[in-house]
């Protein structure tokens, strides 16, 4: 028996045996203090654990206000100091070293450290989440260094840290300086030429995604993986899977997160679920710190560095990943429960290409108001009908933000996600294509909070939108290339789907407002700007185009029966306006803000806990 | 048995060259129907007149078989109708062949029927070289329940869909089918009640009280009618919406397409109840009422009564198979011509359609079969029959010749439209133009070489000639009374009574048929 804090409390009746023993097994297999196995993997409350060091001589020191001797700190690595939870603080001077535990009755780590110090320790009981967030701090200068420029260094074509390049730039300036040219030399054939190429290109677009909707709507019911298949997976033989959480500010939002992790249908001890934090979130680290019950989480605190998006955060998580496999969930995500069984199920099945599998992802609170049902309809045909079309016609497809499923290795060699672009799923989908590596789409839904705020929505939208201009920069910076490394078709999807959904919303209000003011005012002016055959094709591409896009929102009723929704799909052209306004918003932040990362407030349903996970359920059955 | 797609496309082709061979034989022959005639007229004013393209192109109506037949040009404009409804009805073989793969029911006799409908159904026959309607109303048809039916088994949206997509081209083949809204809805109600999730096992009665009577299920009852509904009929009626707009935007008026002689066919070739009482030629209008309608439609096609007999299925598939039924009852409500092939012949389409998805074998397969080709063959003879009592003339014509094999080697037959306009020809140039509607007189036009000569409506000059010809027309070809088109062109013998007392014009007639009198002005 290892000698230990936890052998101690199960001396006075506070712990197991049988814990102890499963403990063991985890530290074992991930290279962890027992501690750690133990407060990450559920088995041990902090406040329960605190109190019995309080108890037995140990207070815990506030590690982050002592003075630390940083030459003993740069003789460690980080990974050690994070899987051991300990920090060397300062020598006495007298041949003693101070170190900072998280179980500070650990005689092997003791011993270790001796021998590695070649001096006497004394143990101090500090919070594991202090020190973590101090390790990080300390040592984590180098990862979080590789996190933001790994990629930019192996990759540099991919990387999305130059927004615009030099011959962008001068596309860009001729296209705009010849547009205003000819308008000057002949203000009337160029409008009505710009105005009817234009509408022609928004027609066309909405044209090819009912298309794609259409040929996603044949693989409706098709099960990639049944229920049987499930039920037969050995549990033994299931590797183990690592979940990243990257969190801001969603102090709220963490016990939701616990009950949703537990819900999974996956042995505990396989799981490697990593909360990622930043390193100014004090108030997620003390919900952490203040939970009532297990944590089966491990905290990692990524240090401060710009830009303080996501991404960054998650290729810092990527340092400290046990798993084959590997996916990432916001903290308000009620994954279907046997999402990570399935997914490891058709990834046995698929060819080894395949590195990626999109999960769809829904709304648990989408009968909230109107922005949640339009939000629920989009997001049903985009993840139950486009991706599958997409993935039938084998065109790259731009990731979801969450529930997407890497090969861990494959994810590595992919050089991990680019820090510097705001949709960067999206962008990693593209880049797999580019890889010749393929995504698939699993069939099992995580239900995700429905933003139902406007100004909250427009912000997160304006991200996304901002996001897929980048990716469309970064991507096209050598169409050539491109079209020579995902071939014609991957070329045309990767743009129409892409490239032109902000040129869609940038021109819906254009187009719209045009229109309308020959209609309603019908001036005198405007009206030269419509000949007949103008306006017959500017009518036929706002009915036909709404009327479309109407039509592929009410599609998405059908596979999960919210049949309810289905009148919601007529207010989609008030939707678009909002989209309008938010890619315009994502237009000026990419000229001015490139890489600042709107942050979207989670939290907001009033929707309880127990009402979502009753849809989570309804969902799955 | 089942037959490979090479085979299936071989015998496609085969059945091409077989229309082919029979449309060469009924135009020698003098048969030319009118609104075949009609697009071939729209194709000259479409690629022979410079202005007002987009008028032609986007008013003329059905859309689909104007579209279809401007894609088929290149064959000749006489020709390209007639083109297009023969692929449309080998296009409809094909696919119905394809689909036998699903049949529950013998293949072998399944082809035969196949075949000795396409080759020897005098409606069949007709869809394919009269260059009407028809084939596309039957193709449209056809794969608007099949869509249903492979939706009932797939329970797939994809089909709810297509058939969507389908009723959508089926509407812009034939307006009156806009009703299938209406006769949708027994078995789209239906079908929702049987996606709920009521007490299965029980019988159908008491699922259908607890549908309708439990106030959470009549809700989901409600929303799940409500997004079936919508998901069948928003394009369509999106489509009619939109093409109403451009109309009103384009001519002036939101119905144009419909009510517009220039636009629509129909508006010109339908033969009105008062005309068919004024004249009567054959005998089924005395069968357009309600009820016997439909029982004529069914006994018209035996293999209709044979595809119900072999059928097996829920209620809501019944209500599927019977929704032709009910949309003759609905379009029954205001009768106001007579009823073509089109609406008999669908029944027919849907025999197939029945059989192939929804037939099972009764009894043992020789019988089954023998049901099969007994129904085909009645059926064939059924044709006959309507063809026979038919109201229409050119219906009629069809029969006729269609019935005196001995007159096919003929000589070729000169028919009344081509020598007008190998006349009109001969004397129409720039200096002595010829004032012409084709309101009327589009099937001259059709014939006509080139529209150089012609004072045509869709020139802007032409409400000003039609004021006072003599300003700037030589001649006017006017309709004469007998003609049955005489009311729709101004171009008539009653306006040139008026031109005569109030312009003092003295027209004197320079070439005269049975129906048309051409006038010099000058």
């Amino acid at each position: 028996m290892p000698v230990c804090a936890l052998n101690n409390m199960i001396g006075v009746g506070l712990f197991t045996t049988g814990k102890l023993q499963e403990i063991e097994q985890i530290a074992h297999e991930y290279d962890y203090a027992y501690i750690k196995a133990a407060l990450n993997f559920g088995f041990l409350t902090r406040k329960e654990y605190v109190a019995f060091l309080d108890r037995s001589g140990f207070p815990l020191i506030d590690i982050r206000a002592e003075v630390i001797d940083e030459t003993y700190v740069e003789q460690c690595d980080l990974q050690q100091l994070n899987a051991y939870l300990f920090l060397p603080v300062r020598s006495d001077g007298r041949g003693t070293l101070t170190v900072a535990a998280a179980d500070p009755m650990d005689e092997k780590l003791r011993s270790t450290l001796e021998i590695k110090f070649n001096t006497k320790i004394r143990f101090v009981a500090a919070s594991d989440l202090d020190i973590t967030w101090m390790v990080h701090k300390l040592r984590g200068e180098f990862y979080v260094k590789e996190s933001v420029f790994s990629l930019m260094r192996k990759d540099p074509e991919s990387s999305g840290l130059i927004t615009f390049t030099d011959p962008q730039l001068f596309v860009i300036f001729t296209f705009i300086a010849l547009a205003l040219a000819m308008l000057t030399f002949s203000f009337v054939n160029i409008f009505i030429f710009l105005n009817v190429f234009f509408s022609g290109v928004f027609l066309f677009a909405i044209l090819f995604k009912l298309y794609i909707a259409l040929k996603g709507s044949r693989y409706e019911l098709h099960e990639t993986v049944t229920k049987d298949e499930i039920k037969a997976v050995d549990n033994s033989t299931l590797p183990v899977y690592t979940i990243l959480l990257p969190v801001y500010k969603e102090d709220k939002l963490i016990r939701k997160l616990i009950w949703n992790l537990r819900s999974l249908d996956y042995p505990k001890g396989k799981l490697d679920v990593k909360l990622l934090i930043e390193e100014d979130d004090d108030k997620t680290l003390n919900a952490v710190r203040d939970l009532d019950f297990p944590a089966n989480f491990e905290t990692i605190v990524v240090p401060f560095h710009m830009p303080k998006t996501k991404p960054k955060a998650c290729n810092y998580g990527l340092f400290f990943c046990k798993g084959k496999y590997l996916t990432i969930y916001d903290a308000e995500d009620v994954p279907d429960s046997d999402q990570l069984k399935k997914v490891v199920c058709l990834f046995r099945k698929l060819p080894r290409d395949y590195v990626v599998l999109q999960g769809a992802l829904n709304y648990f609170n989408k009968n909230e108001n109107l922005l949640t049902r339009m939000f629920t309809l989009e997001y049903s045909y985009w993840f139950d009908y486009m991706l599958p079309g997409l993935q039938s016609l084998d065109v790259p497809i731009p990731l979801g933000g969450t529930s997407n499923h890497f090969k861990l290795d494959k994810l590595i060699e992919l050089g991990g996600w680019d820090p510097f672009n705001v949709t960067e799923d999206a962008d990693l989908g593209v880049r797999v294509f580019e890889k010749r590596y393929k995504v698939g789409v699993v069939n099992s839904t995580t239900l995700e909070e429905a933003n139902n705020e406007p100004f909250n929505w427009v912000r997160q939208r304006s991200r996304w939108i901002k996001g897929y201009m980048q990716t469309t920069l970064v991507h096209m910076r050598n169409p050539v290339n491109l079209v020579g490394k995902i071939g014609w078709r991957g070329f045309f999807g990767f743009n129409f789907f892409v490239g032109f959904t902000p040129i869609t919303f940038l021109l819906y209000p254009l187009l719209l407002s045009f229109f309308l003011v020959y209609l309603i005012f019908d001036l005198e002016s405007v009206r030269v700007l419509f000949p007949d055959w103008v306006l017959y094709v500017s009518i036929f591409n706002f009915v036909a185009g709404n009327t479309l896009m109407i039509y592929l929102n009410m599609l998405a009723v059908f596979k999960r029966r919210y049949y309810e929704l289905i009148l919601f799909a007529m207010c989609n052209p008030l939707y678009w306006l909002l989209h309008s306004i938010a890619a315009y918003k994502g237009l000026w932040q990419l000229i001015y803000k490139p890489f600042y990362w709107e942050k979207t407030n989670h939290g907001l349903t009033k929707m309880s806990h127990s009402a979502a996970a009753t849809a989570a359920n309804a969902n799955q059955a | 048995m089942s037959l490979s797609n090479a085979q299936i496309r071989i015998g496609s082709l085969l059945l091409v060259l077989y229309y082919v061979i029979a449309a060469w034989l009924f135009h020698r022959n003098g048969f030319e129907h009118s609104e075949a005639l009609f697009y071939t007229e729209k194709l000259k004013l479409l690629f022979e007149y410079p202005d007002n393209t987009l008028i032609t192109l986007g008013t003329t109506f059905p859309t689909t078989m104007f579209i279809g037949a401007v894609l088929f040009s290149p064959f000749g404009f006489l020709f390209a109708p007639i083109a297009l409804t023969i692929v449309m009805m080998a296009s409809l073989f094909y696919n119905m062949a394809v689909d036998l793969n699903n049949t529950s029911l013998p293949v072998k006799s399944m082809l035969i029927v196949l075949a000795v409908m396409f080759m020897f159904h005098p409606m069949f026959l007709y869809a394919a070289v009269s260059g009407r309607n028809v084939a596309a109303i039957m193709l449209f048809f056809y794969l608007l329940f099949r869509s249903f039916f492979q939706y009932y088994k797939s329970q797939t949206t994809y089909y709810l869909s297509m058939a969507s997509i389908y009723l959508t081209c089926l509407i812009f083949t034939e307006i009156n089918f806009i009703w299938m809204l209406l006769s949708f809805f027994p078995f789209v109600v239906l079908i929702s009640i049987e996606g709920i999730k009521v007490t299965k096992g029980e019988q159908v009665v008491f699922q259908y009280y607890q549908a309708l009577n439990n106030r959470s299920l009549r809700r989901k009852l409600a929303n799940r009618t409500i997004a079936l509904y919508l998901i069948l009929f928003l394009l369509p009626l999106g489509a009619v919406y939109l093409y109403r707009t451009l109309n009103a935007a384009h001519a002036g008026d939101a119905t144009y397409f419909l009510t517009s002689q220039y636009a629509n066919w129909r508006v010109t070739g339908t033969i009105s109840l008062n005309t068919i009482l004024d004249n009567i030629q054959g005998n089924n209008v005395g069968k357009q009422t309600q009820i016997v309608f439909q029982t004529f439609a069914i006994l018209l096609s035996p293999i209709f009564i044979v595809s119900l007999i072999l059928f097996k299925g829920k209620l809501y598939k019944l209500f599927t198979v019977l929704t032709p039924l009910i949309l003759f009852s609905i379009i029954m409500v205001d009768v106001k011509y007579y009823f073509t092939v089109e609406y008999f012949v669908i029944i027919n389409v849907m025999a197939i359609t029945t059989l192939i998805y929804l037939g099972r074998v009764r009894i043992n397969t020789v019988l089954t079969s023998w049901l099969l080709i007994g129904g085909t063959v009645l059926s064939v003879f059924a044709g006959a029959y309507y063809f026979s009592e038919s109201n229409d003339p050119e219906e009629r014509q069809f029969y006729n010749l269609a019935n005196t094999p001995s007159s096919w080697l003929q000589p070729k037959v000169t028919t009344e439209a081509m020598l007008l306009a190998e006349y009109i020809a001969s004397i129409a140039s720039d200096k002595r133009p010829v004032l012409i509607d084709d309101a009327s007189a589009y099937g001259i036009i059709a014939h006509m070489p080139g529209l150089d000569g012609l004072i045509i409506p869709i020139q802007k000059s032409f409400v000003t000639i039609i004021e006072n010809p003599t300003l700037m027309a030589h001649y006017i070809c006017v309709a004469k009374k007998n003609n049955r088109l005489h009311n729709f062109t101004v171009l008539n013998v009653y306006n040139v009574g008026l031109m005569r007392a109030n312009l003092g014009l003295t027209p004197s007639r320079v070439y005269e048929t049975e129906n048309w009198i051409i006038y010099s002005v000058q």
